[in-house]
């Protein structure tokens, strides 16, 4: 799946890479500014504690810079390394203050039966401003580790193996928790017919 | 049931399709558009998956720290890059009070400088420094590998009032309160860089060879040789070039991300903007507004970047206190034997040095310049 752009941004995270193995400080810099934001966004998926994430965040470039004559030189890919190490940072964290939502590991879910129903229950007749809400509805409900998924998946573009080896998971068990996120969002036009059913009751009464 | 491989919730996690929306190139998009034609009846199904899939990063990347966060990480950040020159990091993001000559950076710590500079903007986009930087490395000119400093400038205007910058190629620059502008100390690379954060009223010497560049946050605006002002404020959501004399082209930096330093050959496409004409960059939506509203330049006005400087039969006397005033600077002369001499003169997009010149010779005078304080020595016109 690496297309002829990702390959491009590749090379570039990898020449910034071995810069920061020669103690370049500009290509550190650069991969901070490059990095951050997005880690941080990832991080906040793990950590409700704001302050918690930005040590984090700030904790895995102070290693990067720390430990880097001993980094590899063949990193596949500079962004996994950075986010594998995040979500390390963040359940090392984590366990120091307990004062932050618990981080169950939830066991794998399995692949559900049947597909019934799946695709005449996500209405498609939507406009963008429904879909919208409703996915901003239904991803605030979610269990941690699918918004974990659907980040790394829908919005930092990570490879369903790459985030397998993020999250120390098998591939099937990422390939579930994306399942199990998609069809939630078939949920919402069930409550929206009860609150529906509701109003109805409430204007005949 | 038959299981359809291609129902909306499998198209949302299909590898292949995901890729096709978030990062489309020619091989996907011919693979789709050749689904699409022969299976028109999934056209709804596919652009409802697509805006799913658009949705979901959208909403997914909401969390993103604020620029306040940011600086905060990176300082703690920056600390630890180099323990020993802590006390002197923090003394270069001090500003100067008063118009010294300019500090003195060295280069690894101007890429750090601007990347600061890049996370107040809020930019996400930061490689042209990469870039730039690759031209001058390819050329030995690397700190790192040859050792030699390129040395950087910062000077910051803390007073309330307007501050004269003379840059080293000649060119002058009226710095508003609260800006900041950084450049080369000795400004004789193949293009004339300087980092803006603020207001400033800009006077280029020509160098057709050597391009004159601005980047202020997501904007570079890149000239030749002409007078305008960037108005490019820290929190601001636009920034605004305005053209006094002369043409000035300006883009979008994100077009300097290209694979080589495209600035000195000319492809970049930029926006050509004529004089007195302005144009609006968005920083938020990295586009352009183009203003047809013409700037005026008027006479007796007091933004230098609007005066005309005509002098018709003018005493030198009040030409000297239109510069001092535009300029912000201190004209010393003997006035009983300068101060009636007629002058005549159209010193529009001149730097401060050019106009001074002109001046002098139509005077017969010499002229010295240091700081804001100019100094006049002849024997005047009679």
């Amino acid at each position: 799946m690496t297309t002829s752009e990702t390959f491009i941004l590749e090379l570039t995270d990898q020449q910034l890479w071995t810069g920061i193995r020669n103690g370049d400080e500009q290509a550190y810099t650069l991969i901070f500014e490059r990095y951050h934001r997005t880690l941080y966004n990832y991080g906040s998926k793990l950590s409700g504690n704001s302050a918690i994430v930005e040590d984090a965040v700030q904790e895995v470039f102070i290693d990067v810079w720390r430990l880097r004559s001993t980094l590899t030189e063949n990193v596949t890919s500079v962004k996994f390394y950075l986010y594998r190490a995040l979500r390390r940072r963040i359940h090392v964290a984590s366990d120091k203050f307990p004062i932050t939502e618990e981080l169950t590991m939830l066991p794998d879910w399995e692949m559900p039966y049947t597909y019934a129903n799946s695709e005449t229950l996500l209405i498609q007749h939507e406009s963008n401003s429904m879909i919208s809400r409703r996915i901003q509805e239904v991803l605030s409900q979610l269990p941690e580790r699918q918004i974990e998924v659907i980040t790394l998946r829908y919005f930092d573009d990570f490879s369903v193996e790459e985030i397998a080896g993020i999250m120390g998971i098998n591939e099937k068990s990422v390939r579930n928790l994306i399942y199990k996120a998609i069809t939630s969002f078939r949920q919402t036009p069930q409550h929206f017919l009860v609150s529906v059913l509701i109003l109805c009751l409430l204007v005949i009464f | 049931m038959k299981h359809d491989p291609y129902s909306l919730t499998e198209l949302i996690r299909n590898d292949d399709f995901i890729a096709w929306v978030r990062k489309p190139d020619e091989k996907n998009e011919i693979r789709w558009r050749q689904f699409l034609q022969n299976n028109p009846r999934k056209k709804e199904t596919v652009e409802s998956a697509r805006r799913y899939i658009i949705f979901m990063g959208e909403d997914t990347g909401k969390s993103q720290p604020t620029s306040e966060q940011s600086e905060k990480m990176w300082k703690a950040v920056e600390r630890h890059l180099r323990g020993e020159e802590e006390v002197k990091d923090e003394e270069i993001v001090e500003e100067e009070t008063e118009p010294e000559p300019g500090r003195v950076i060295s280069g690894w710590r101007w890429a750090r400088i601007a990347a600061s500079t890049a996370l107040i903007a809020g930019m996400t986009s930061f490689s042209y420094w990469y870039y730039v930087n690759q031209a001058a490395r390819e050329h030995g000119k690397d700190f790192q590998i040859a050792g030699v400093s390129r040395d950087l400038i910062e000077r910051s205007n803390n007073t309330d009032k307007p501050m004269l910058v003379l840059l080293p190629d000649g060119s002058s620059v009226v710095l508003e309160p609260e800006s900041s502008l950084r450049y080369e100390k000795s400004m004789n690379a193949q293009t004339r860089e300087t980092v803006l954060k603020g207001k400033a009223f800009f006077e280029i010497v020509k160098d057709a060879k050597r391009p004159f560049l601005v980047y202020s946050y997501g904007l570079a605006t890149k000239v030749l040789g002409t007078s305008f002002s960037v108005d490019a404020p820290e929190n601001g959501k636009e920034i605004k070039v305005e053209v006094t004399t002369g043409k000035v082209s300006v883009f979008s930096v994100d077009e300097l991300t290209g694979t080589d330093n495209k600035v000195n050959s000319g492809e970049l496409k930029g926006f050509i903007l004529n004089p007195t004409e302005k144009v609006a960059f968005s920083r938020e939506a990295g586009t352009f507004t183009r203003s047809v509203e013409k700037v005026t330049i008027a006479e007796g006005e007091r933004d230098i970047s609007k005066q005309a400087f005509v002098f018709d039969e003018t005493p030198v006397s009040e030409v000297f206190e239109t510069l001092e005033k535009a300029y912000n600077i201190q004209i010393m002369y003997n006035e009983s034997l300068m101060g009636d001499c007629p002058l005549n003169a159209t010193l529009i997009g001149q730097p401060i040095h050019e106009k001074l010149s002109v001046i002098c010779n139509a005077l017969d005078a010499q002229f010295e310049i240091q700081n804001n304080q100019v100094k006049i020595t002849g024997l005047g016109c009679k």
